[in-house]
């Protein structure tokens, strides 16, 4: 396989950066990945991305807490056989309570692994082929070509408006 | 709803980052010492016993359960902010949306330390856990103290993983403008946060599920806080209102309290172009609702109680408006209803003066309803031999100054070591209306 050399482009605006990433290609480079300080709307429509998974995460949460919440309330209620104020001992109303809370708790549980599964946090390897200014108020762009053609990519960046950055 | 650029709103944020000044560092150690006054006098409870505080028959729940429901409905307007103007796309939310956030975390940490000082025997607090033990013995789920349990502790974990979710972007801003010990800690912080497109795509979403999920929760939180008391058959307590009185007046509470802590805030840490007075205005706006409901429900139970022929209810309302704590009850329709109804003036809404004594007005008259509420109604129940007078005992009052003191501890430390302000939504919003 070639060797390959990563460049980031930087820029002020996220149209622009949507714009390149649709350049890319017929450019002859391939696209790594896009960094920015916002959610964009543009970027995202770019890459032609679908729906994140989180939400699989987060509704398979919900359906354990929801019947955890259940389970829970009834086995303790069962191991303790004592009628109180007349209610029966597996009393559905105010058990629906404890079944919503967990449902709400074990969906904020699914929600945040999703959240990290998906995103592949903790990435600190990441940071290795990231520029600051992304943080702030650049929107990178970074995409790899084969060696040699270094000078052609920093070209094609800096003809769109962009500032540029070369990872070894 | 901003004019400033992505740089100049990171500026005003990590301005506020740099090293405090002494006088900083002078409120932080006054507010130390409350907190050291509230843990000596909860020590001196645990070492002498329960009955140095105030509560005794008739009236068991004193301001232990005042100040926990006084907390708990702080910790409202946060999420209210955070989740449900979001999910209303409320631009105004995000400038005060952190600190809010932030608010309701430190709050329900007040507010979770209640039911341990007025357990008494606060080691024995894992009987609320259902631990397998040798006697068999399980919570009772059937029981609203349990609810609460479960929903308080929900509210906590669910409140705290979505601050902290909210909070990452921020953090690596200010990983990737820092040095040294500094930079260390936030890179660990920030979980190696780029603002790939990956991370945007997932963030967003599971961002838009926690403000989904945080609202049903948020109404449930209070519910069930209110059916404490709402289960429970005395006089004053026991009616349906409860729920939807406990969550408008929570909001309300939290929503002034938002006041008190962003008026400040936004002068000390020059933050006027960020925190607008169109903000001030709309949290302003929201409190002539909540205010308007609050009253609603307050003429409400009059209705009830006098319409229900009740004998027992309705003595129990009259007591209330010309008994020993009628000034109570007072203190919560002028500072909850009339004086906030002050802001259907535009003049009051857009004069920040205004806006914090208003809100410092609230605040008390809260305290006062929760007062009238939990005291007023065992204190003056069914059977008149049993009626009796609570006072709160210097070591209840030692506790209560330790709580507010450790609730602005922490947010001291909070806003002068975290962003107090999001910067990635300011530079949304700011996105949007460029």
């Amino acid at each position: 396989m070639p060797a390959e050399t990563c460049i980031m482009g930087l820029f002020k605006d996220d149209g622009k950066a949507a714009k390149v990433i649709l350049d890319l290609p017929a450019a002859g480079f391939s696209f790594r990945r896009a960094h920015s300080p916002i959610p964009s709307h543009r970027i995202l429509e770019a890459l032609k991305l679908r729906k994140g998974r989180v939400g699989w995460f987060t509704l398979t949460g919900g359906i354990i807490g929801f019947f955890a919440g259940f389970a829970l309330a009834i086995f303790t209620s069962v191991q303790w056989n004592l009628i109180v104020s007349g209610k029966p001992i597996v009393s559905l109303i105010p058990f629906f309570i404890v079944g919503f809370e967990f449902t709400i708790l074990f969906s904020v549980f699914g929600n945040v692994i999703g959240l990290l599964v998906c995103s592949r946090l903790p990435d600190y390897g990441g940071l290795e082929s990231y520029d600051p200014r992304c943080s702030g108020e650049h929107f990178g762009v970074l995409a790899a070509c084969e060696a040699g053609r270094e000078g052609e990519l920093m070209d094609f960046f800096q003809k769109k408006g962009g500032e540029v950055k070369v990872f070894a | 709803m901003t004019d400033l650029t992505y740089a100049q709103i990171d500026e005003t944020v990590l301005n506020t980052l740099e090293r405090p000044r002494p006088r900083y560092w002078v409120f932080v150690a006054l507010m130390l010492c409350g907190v050291l006054l509230g843990a000596g006098a909860w020590a001196y409870q645990i070492f002498v016993g329960i009955g140095v505080g105030g509560q005794d028959i008739p009236v068991a729940w004193g301001t232990y359960l005042i100040n926990f429901v006084f907390w708990v409905g702080i910790a409202h307007s946060g999420t209210l902010i955070s989740a449900i103007l979001h999910l209303f796309r409320a631009g105004w939310r995000n400038p005060i949306a952190r600190a809010a956030e932030t608010m309701t975390v430190f709050a329900v940490c007040c507010a979770g330390l209640f039911p341990f000082i007025h357990l008494g025997r606060a080691w024995q607090v894992y009987f609320m856990l259902p631990l397998p033990n040798q006697r068999l013995l399980w919570p009772n789920f059937l029981s609203p103290l349990m609810f609460d349990v479960v929903a308080i502790s929900t509210y906590l974990t669910v409140s705290s993983l979505f601050w902290y979710t909210g909070l990452v972007p921020d953090l690596a801003v200010v990983r990737d403008r820092s040095t040294g010990l500094r930079h260390k800690i936030f890179r660990v912080l920030s979980l190696g946060w780029s603002g790939a497109h990956h991370q945007w795509l997932n963030y967003s979403r599971g961002y838009l599920f926690f403000a989904a999920l945080a609202t049903p929760l948020v109404i449930s939180v209070h519910s069930v806080v209110s059916w404490d008391f709402a289960l429970g058959v005395v006089p004053g307590w026991h009616t349906t209102i409860f729920a939807p009185y406990f969550v408008a007046g929570a909001i309300h509470s939290g929503l002034a309290m938002v006041l008190t802590l962003m008026i400040p805030l936004r002068r000390i840490f020059r933050y006027e172009a960020i925190i607008t007075l169109n903000v001030l205005e709309n949290v302003a706006k929201t409190m002539i609702l909540t205010g308007l409901i609050v009253g609603l429900a307050y003429g409400t139970e009059y209705f009830i109680a006098w319409y229900s022929h009740n004998a027992v209810e309705w003595e129990s309302f009259r007591w209330r408006a010309m008994g020993e704590y009628a000034y109570g009850l007072y203190f919560m329709i002028l500072c909850n209803v009339l004086i906030p109804s002050l802001f259907l003036l535009k003049a009051v809404r857009r004069s920040v003066p205004w806006l914090f004594a208003i809100s410092l007005a609230v605040n008390f008259g809260m305290w006062w309803e929760r007062f009238v509420i939990i005291v007023g109604g065992v204190a003056h129940d069914f059977a008149p031999h049993a009626w009796g007078l609570y006072a709160p005992s210097l070591v209840e009052y030692c506790i209560m100054v330790g709580s507010f003191s450790l609730f602005f501890f922490l947010f001291l430390l909070f806003c002068k070591h975290m962003p107090s302000v999001s910067m990635t939504e300011m530079k949304e919003t700011a996105h949007h209306a460029g």
